[in-house]
């Protein structure tokens, strides 16, 4: 083991520092609450009032709309991150600029901008309205709350696809062709295992923010689709029962690590990929 | 196949080609006989490797016509051509291990066996000297074993003919004298026509049953190793094929040439009297004589000694001469020199003349330099 220099300490100091002071304290305290009453004393009550079947309802409709979200994702995400690069260099730049450009205004605009679109009255039904068809009812729906998650999301799919991608060299292609693969052959057989590592980093990072989402279901799913994001903030700001929404989010960081263990152990399987 | 094809497996003909209004291809000719070795050889940009892709597929001539077995194949996808390419840099799948990344073409098309599979793959990996790799890492072997991995991927399908882009660029020069071997090996034990693409000249010259010479997207000459070597059309293929003197010359009848103010004997007839002419003379080819028995006589300008042989410059009328001597010479010193009729070639003018030949601003480095650089 090679003997760290003295600068070298120094200039881990920062990092260690940040570390210590805003992920592992704030983490400590999330136990400390989930572990105590509002006495202060030790007990399992919050732990197992989180697992009561109201709570488990919740958990298991966020899981499931963040496992919509991020296939719906991943299915758009992947052939477009594709169809990004084989594009041309100078268009790459270009389009990879447009898939990030909503990500520059407010998040909370643009939820709240989708609502206006979904609405009973918005922007869809009018135009439905004006081509004389019936308005169809969007908002408020489990539909919406997905779409609201998909557009938040999507841009967190296609770019770490489209960066193992475009590193895939073109001369591989080539091999597949001349070895006798036609272009089916190609996408199953060479880009899509050389993509794994890309699709692994894309589910996780649609999968997570989308499974702790709150301000989504709330605005586009009119508060009928409590998530857990949405409970956990109800205990704090709300119901002022900080032990419970701690419980709450404990569960809730063991639900993504598990998660991505899983996924992890697909990015780990080397060769022989089939999904 | 009809009777004037019989034998050649490829035929190109007039392909032209451009990337971006620049010309690679300019009227390319070529028939390509079964069982062959060929080299295509040229410099960088030569149009080469185009060829090449042309014949595998990956490119399309804008103008012309590919035949294979005397079909038309212009639209044909690669993945359908009975032919196989050793990519430059290999281009093994890094993601599947020595086995898959050979067996890969034989889980294509119809369904085989694994047993067979198996078999197929270890009689392969054994003839490129790989048994026991299977399980391996493609991205933990050396150069040398990708290249082998790669040569064992490619000829797994039994391809009619094998393209080989420039395989040995990228090993270091003991290695590259081995795999020539080991390639020339291969190919006469399998039969297969082997398409070979370098800018080495020492390369295609020691493996090759044919050599097309090119430069600037057209064949300057196709030919055996020693008709190039010995027989070059023009000054361009005269400087790349070999070291070689050449000089502004005049043929004043047949079988006798005039150059650096001396009339020679030669063995070459056919040019209108007094046609200017580029004549070639090797600097293996020229004997070093005291001064009174010399046809010519000039002065040493520089020695460097090659383990086999000196190489010397001598200035003779202003023109530097390259001569490679057993015997040594000191700088500075006057000497003659004895030239054979036979170690004169006599060459028609072309665009090439008075680009090439003579030795002042010689330098190997240059050379090693203008090599390491090469990519296309």
């Amino acid at each position: 083991m090679k003997q760290r220099s003295l600068l070298q300490k120094c200039l881990a100091a920062p990092h260690m520092v940040w570390t210590v002071l805003f992920i592992i304290a704030p983490l400590l305290f999330v136990a400390y609450y989930a572990f105590t009453d509002s006495e202060g004393a030790f007990t399992f009550d919050n732990i197992l009032k989180s697992l009561e079947a109201d709570y488990m309802v919740i958990f298991f409709r966020s899981i499931s709309l963040a496992i919509i979200a991020t296939f719906i994702c991943l299915i758009i995400a992947y052939p477009m991150a594709y169809a990004i690069s084989r594009a041309k260099p100078s268009a790459q730049k270009i389009i990879i600029m447009l898939v990030m450009l909503p990500m520059w205004m407010n998040f909370l605009i643009r939820t709240y901008s989708w609502m206006s679109i979904l609405e009973d009255t918005g922007f869809i039904n009018q135009l439905l309205i004006k081509l004389g068809l019936e308005p169809v009812h969007m908002i408020n729906t489990s539909g919406a709350v997905v779409l609201g998650m998909v557009y938040n999301f999507l841009p967190y799919m296609i770019l770490p696809i489209y960066t193992v991608m475009v590193k895939i060299d073109r001369r591989l292609v080539e091999a597949a062709h001349d070895l006798g693969c036609n272009s089916f052959g190609v996408m199953t057989k060479v880009i899509f295992p050389l993509s794994i590592s890309g699709v692994v980093s894309g589910v996780t990072m649609v999968f997570v923010p989308s499974i702790s989402t709150f301000y989504i279901s709330q605005k586009l799913g009119g508060g009928n689709f409590d998530l857990i994001g949405d409970t956990i903030e109800r205990q704090f700001q709300t119901a002022y029962n900080y032990n419970l929404g701690a419980a709450i989010s404990l569960i809730l960081m063991v639900l993504i690590i598990i998660s991505m263990a899983i996924m992890n152990k697909f990015s780990d399987e080397d060769g022989g990929m089939v999904v | 196949m009809t009777e004037s094809n019989a034998g050649r497996i490829i035929e190109l003909k007039n392909i032209r080609k451009s990337f971006d209004g620049e010309t690679v291809l300019d009227g390319i000719n070529l028939d390509i006989h079964d069982k062959e070795f060929v080299t295509f050889l040229g410099p960088s940009g030569c149009g080469k490797t185009t060829t090449l892709r042309i014949i595998a597929g990956f490119e399309t001539p804008d103008f012309g016509e590919v035949f294979f077995d005397g079909a038309k194949i212009n639209d044909l996808p690669p993945y359908k051509r009975q032919v196989n390419t050793v990519f430059q840099k290999y281009a093994l799948f890094p993601h599947l291990n020595v086995y898959e990344n050979v067996a890969f073409g034989l889980r294509l098309g119809k369904k085989l066996k694994e047993e067979e599979i198996s078999r197929r793959v270890k009689d392969m990996l054994r003839m490129v000297n790989l048994s026991g790799f299977e399980r391996r890492n493609v991205e933990s072997l050396s150069g040398g074993q990708q290249q082998r991995v790669a040569i064992a991927r490619a000829l797994i399908n039994h391809p009619r003919v094998l393209l080989l882009d420039e395989p040995l660029g990228a090993l270091d020069l003991k290695l590259r004298k081995d795999m020539q071997n080991e390639l020339k090996n291969i190919q006469m034990q399998t039969g297969i026509t082997f398409i070979y693409v370098t800018h080495d000249q020492e390369e295609a010259l020691s493996m090759s049953d044919v050599i097309v010479v090119m430069n600037e997207g057209v064949i300057q000459q196709i030919g055996t190793p020693t008709d190039i070597y010995n027989e070059p059309v023009n000054a361009f293929v005269a400087d790349f094929i070999g070291e070689s003197n050449i000089l502004d010359g005049v043929m004043l009848e047949d079988y006798k040439a005039k150059f650096s103010n001396q009339t020679f004997d030669c063995l070459d007839k056919g040019f209108a009297k007094g046609e200017a002419v580029d004549i070639v003379v090797r600097p293996e080819d020229v004997d070093v004589v005291p001064v009174e028995k010399g046809m010519l006589s000039g002065i040493v300008t520089s020695v460097t000694f090659k383990g086999v042989h000196y190489e010397i410059i001598v200035d003779i009328g202003g023109f530097k001469w390259m001569i490679q001597t057993t015997d040594f010479v000191a700088q500075d010193e006057h000497i003659g020199l004895y030239i054979e009729p036979d170690a004169i070639h006599v060459m028609k003018k072309s665009k090439y003349s008075d680009q090439f030949g003579d030795y002042s601003s010689f330098s190997d480095e240059l050379d090693e330099l203008s090599v390491n650089t090469e990519e296309e």
